[in-house]
């Protein structure tokens, strides 16, 4: 165990030292947040860019402030100026001008029902759809002069829909209707513990896949016999693995510590008091198990061969493996409780991904597939440790060639 | 002497190959002891079965009387060797330190005064991959004896060396010795160790073919040989009295002679019809022992590949 640990720490002082480690331990979170609101900079920018629309109106009916009122209440850039020219001299204007639009509100068009409106050639695309918030105040002046009742009001101005129960929901349904909001809030509550497992799976297998590395440099420097001279191979391969671990949390980290004041600060989600719930710690067991699964793997087929570059097909599958979870994803997103779901999370190499996604989606966690999964992870975990121990400690010291299929079969079976 | 190491009857075989056989010898205190033997003999498994990277299929070794070899009693430099490229001098001789448990104050300290020793000073936080390879061996070296090991195991020390390198290794063995450090040695060129080995193992084909002390194997196998320049018939040479054998090439033969002959005898009782331009008498070095066996001129005439 001692010599595990100093394995460790040296693998991770090493990487420490190392310019290209510090680099993309920064660089991960930045591009990540690049990624993420690269969206919001450039629809922003957009907005700044275009001139607000100048729109006339030509009042008769004095709801002018009203109109502009509701203008500002729905956030248009535009600028509103009543105007008192009429319909037939606004013609010459409105071809010399942009971006510019002529309202006229009369007794006429109250009656007719169709409001008059003159725009310019260039004006907003979106201008036409923009326009029909002024139907809300108008139309309240319409019944107005109607001489209606309030009560009356209120009856014709709600307008009808039609809401349909099944019988199945009648039965929750009742009272209901309130908890819409407290829903969502509780799916932030799962979601919230999922993501950061998420985060934290997919830091330590990506670095994971630097003990691939690491395990073949070993093998290309020849320096794997000089350091199991002091050491079992177990030791070492032990070592590495916890030492990359430490590694990928350390990005982990600093992922986080980058990404969650940012995440804070751009949403009003409460992600610290979601957070710290139980559920955080098995999501976050399960993570850890999946990078145990990957990184024995990892170290087992890094000691096969000394070069990536002339991995075969059977590494190269192997090393596909952490990504497997992702043809599970559409399946678990359309239905997390599916059979395609649950299959997933019975196959070891995506179980780690699958049970994350499926636990941040689900409202009830299902237990009994639950605890079959881990013991189904954690068996995988211990084999795969043992079959990477067996191919680690052969594969380590042959030098100048990599490791059939067939080799490797008869080291797992000695 | 006190024995450090001893190995007895060790065996190991590849499938059906048997790599080594009966492999039986020790190493004592304070002295340099060589496995001698071509490529592919066996050397490196016997090694790395004494180490603890292959494990024997029959036989033991012991260290000290312990069946478990201490490790950081023990200092290794492999025939296949590297270090890690990216990282400095000094940070992967402290870590190799380490590993033995041995206080890193103490280490910094040897690791200094030895690269001062071997004209690497002053690169203690270069990188590895700045090192030039014979640079590198050195480091390697330190490396296996910066922790003072009882027992130090050399698997082709001198391969990849210039001579001057060679000679400064070469000192520096002879001094761990002299200070009571037990070596173990293997290496293919006998010229190089036939001057500092106290004894020596030959080894051919996974089998012993001499094992004993240096000076023992030199009377016992260092014949004399006389060597003729001019035209003479093979079988009339043959015929002449207590001569083994006889190698010729072009008009150079060479006459091997028994081992009990008295020189200025058995050239007084040449023949006159010998064809003499020039003719000198030598003892066979160990050199040629070697390279005799190894190229299986007077060993048993096996049949197949030879381990090349």
């Amino acid at each position: 165990m001692r010599n595990t640990l100093k394995v460790a720490k040296w693998e991770i002082k090493r990487n420490m030292k190392n310019k290209s480690f510090i680099i993309s331990l920064f660089l991960t979170p930045a591009l990540m947040l690049f990624f993420f609101f690269m969206p919001s900079i450039f629809g922003d920018s957009d907005k700044e860019d275009t001139e607000a629309t100048n729109v006339f109106v030509n009042d008769e009916l004095n709801v002018f402030s009203s109109l502009q009122e509701t203008v500002e209440q729905s956030g248009l850039n535009w600028e509103m100026q009543p105007t008192d020219l009429t319909e037939s001299e606004i013609k010459d204007k409105i071809d010399s001008s942009e971006n510019t639009a002529y309202i006229f509100l009369n007794d006429k068009a109250l009656a007719n029902g169709v409001i008059p409106v003159y725009t310019s050639e260039d004006i907003d695309s979106l201008f036409t759809s923009e326009v029909n918030v002024l139907t809300a105040p108008i139309r309240s002046l319409q019944m107005e002069q109607l001489n209606l009742s309030d009560e009356q009001l209120t009856a014709i101005s709600k307008g009808l829909k039609f809401k349909a129960t099944t019988a199945d929901d009648s039965a929750v349904s009742d009272g209901k209707s309130g908890a819409d909001q407290e829903t969502e809030e509780d799916s932030m509550r799962r979601i919230v513990p999922g993501i950061f497992a998420g985060i934290i799976l997919i830091m330590i297998v990506l670095t994971g896949m630097n003990i691939f590395q690491s395990a073949s440099q070993e093998k290309k420097d020849k320096i794997a016999e000089i350091i199991l001279s002091s050491l079992t191979p177990a030791e070492l391969m032990q070592g590495k693995i916890l030492g990359y671990f430490v590694l990928g949390l350390t990005q982990g980290i600093v992922l986080l510590v980058v990404a969650l004041p940012v995440a804070i600060w751009k949403t009003d989600i409460p992600i610290f008091e979601y957070l710290l719930v139980p559920q955080t710690i098995l999501l976050v067991a399960v993570a850890i198990l999946g990078y145990l699964l990957f990184a024995s793997i990892f170290v087992g087929i890094g000691a096969t061969l000394s070069d990536i570059t002339t991995a075969g097909n059977f590494q190269g599958m192997l090393l596909m493996l952490p990504f497997l979870p992702f043809i599970f994803i559409g399946p678990v997103l359309n239905d997390p409780s599916g059979f395609l779901a649950q299959l997933g999370s019975y196959i070891p190499f995506t179980s780690p991904g699958v049970l994350l996604l499926r636990l941040s989606m689900l409202d009830e966690w299902p237990w009994i597939e639950i605890v079959i999964a881990l013991v189904i992870l954690i068996v995988s975990v211990w084999l795969c440790m043992k079959l990477a121990g067996k191919i680690f400690k052969t594969g380590i010291l042959m030098y100048g060639k990599n490791a059939s299929p067939k080799e490797i079969w008869k080291w797992i079976r000695a | 002497m006190k024995t450090v190491l001893s190995v007895e009857q060790l065996g190991k075989s590849f499938k059906d190959k048997q790599i080594i056989k009966n492999i039986s010898f020790d190493v004592r205190k304070g002295e340099i002891m060589v496995i001698l033997g071509p490529n592919g003999a066996g050397k490196s498994t016997t090694i790395r079965n004494i180490m603890g990277i292959m494990y024997p299929d029959e036989g033991t070794i012991t260290f000290q009387n312990h069946e478990n070899i201490p490790r950081h009693k023990i200092g290794y430099l492999p025939e296949e060797r590297g270090l890690y490229k990216n990282v400095k001098v000094m940070d992967i001789l402290l870590y190799l330190a380490e590993l033995k448990d041995y206080p890193l104050k103490k280490a910094k300290e040897r690791a200094l005064a030895y690269l001062k020793k071997f004209d690497l000073e002053g690169k203690e936080n270069v990188s590895i991959e700045e090192l030039s390879k014979g640079m590198g061996q050195k480091v390697q070296f330190i490396a296996s004896i910066i922790h003072e090991p009882e027992l130090l195991i050399l698997d082709e020390p001198f391969s990849g060396l210039d001579p001057v390198s060679q000679e400064l290794f070469k000192n520096e063995i002879r001094n761990l010795a002299e200070n009571g450090t037990a070596i173990l040695l293997s290496s293919h060129q006998m010229n190089l160790v036939e001057e500092m080995c106290d004894r020596l193992f030959m080894i051919h084909r996974g089998q012993k073919i001499i094992y004993g002390n240096m000076d023992d194997v030199k009377t016992q196998y260092a014949n004399f040989k006389c060597t003729i320049r001019g035209k003479n018939d093979h079988v009339e040479l043959e015929r002449i009295p207590n001569v083994q054998r006889v190698e010729q090439d072009n008009d150079t033969s060479i006459l091997y002679l028994s081992k009990d002959v008295q020189a200025t005898n058995w050239l007084k009782n040449l023949p006159d019809s010998l064809v003499v331009q020039e003719l000198s008498i030598d003892r066979i070095s160990l050199h040629e022992i070697f390279i005799d066996i190894a190229t299986d001129k007077n060993l048993l005439q096996e049949e197949g590949v030879a381990h090349a």
